[in-house]
């Protein structure tokens, strides 16, 4: 399964372009997510206090 | 900032869209074709992705150690804030460059770690700025951490260079423009970029240099307000 993978890989380039691009995305997508998190912290508070 | 925003927004679609897009010719005759680089074919594209986030990292780790400079002589906790958020920013960078590298590499060079000077450079930046946010953790007063991460940073962001442009220049390796690199030996690839994908490539560096900005404007922001009220509830 993983060999066929690398196989499909190695013959068709452009997806290992995709996946490098999207393993930046899923990064960004990260940093964003967190600072969503603080913020929604921030305003939980903010309500209370 | 807006220009930060929006420029970051317009280069990097515009950077995603033709890198993608361009077709590959043996014999380029125009602008919307690149070249066929032997061994890197389609996957030489990943030099408008990975290696713009790897530049960024490089800024990221200046302006933290830039930032730690202006706290140390102004004591203005704001400023420990921004070298904060520089630092953090520049660690996300430095490992997705890692990452995207990674993978790269096992296709291009056969697994996914070799220990090229690059790769043994960029791990070690990771370990560096990985203990400057468990020193941050580590201490429980605000002026002692600022003034401790700030000496921390400047030594840290004093070795970026070395391990970025020095280092791996000096010792033969992988890595494009490594020791006998000119000679075009070995599995190393001459990297002599063709003038659109050069374009592209310095508007990618734009590109995400901006996202940086506009990114580390974001966080300085939250962490001002959360300061701010971390302060005022005490």
């Amino acid at each position: 399964m993983r060999h066929a993978m690398m196989d499909f890989l190695s013959q068709n380039q452009m997806y290992i372009v995709l996946m490098i691009v999207l393993l930046i995305w899923a990064g960004i997508v990260w940093y964003l997510t967190r600072i969503d998190k603080r913020l929604t912290h921030l305003e939980n508070h903010s309500k209370k206090g | 900032m807006k220009f930060a925003k929006y420029g970051s927004i317009t280069l990097i679609t515009f950077v995603l869209f033709a890198g993608i897009s361009i077709p590959l010719s043996p014999t380029p005759q125009n602008w919307l074709q690149f070249p066929v680089i032997p061994g890197l074919e389609e996957k030489a594209r990943n030099i408008l992705y990975h290696v713009p986030v790897a530049w960024t990292a490089v800024v990221a780790f200046l302006v933290s150690m830039y930032y730690g400079f202006r706290y140390l002589k102004t004591r203005d906790i704001d400023y420990d804030i921004k070298s904060v958020s520089a630092a953090g920013l520049g660690f996300l960078f430095c490992f997705l460059a890692t990452i995207t590298g990674a993978l790269w590499a096992k296709f291009n060079w056969g697994s996914f770690w070799n220990w090229d000077p690059r790769e043994t450079s960029i791990f070690v930046l990771l370990l560096i700025y990985g203990a400057y946010f468990a020193l941050r953790s580590a201490l429980e007063t605000e002026e002692k951490r600022a003034a401790l991460s700030a000496v921390y940073s400047m030594i840290a962001g004093i070795t970026v260079p070395f391990f970025i442009f020095v280092m791996p220049r000096i010792m033969s390796g992988l890595h494009p423009g490594a020791k006998g690199d000119s000679e075009g030996a070995g599995p190393v690839v001459q990297m002599k970029m063709s003038p659109n994908m050069l374009v592209i490539f310095l508007l990618g560096l734009l590109g995400f240099t901006l996202l940086f900005i506009w990114l580390l404007n974001v966080r300085v922001r939250l962490a001002r307000i959360e300061y701010e009220r971390s302060t005022h509830h005490e």
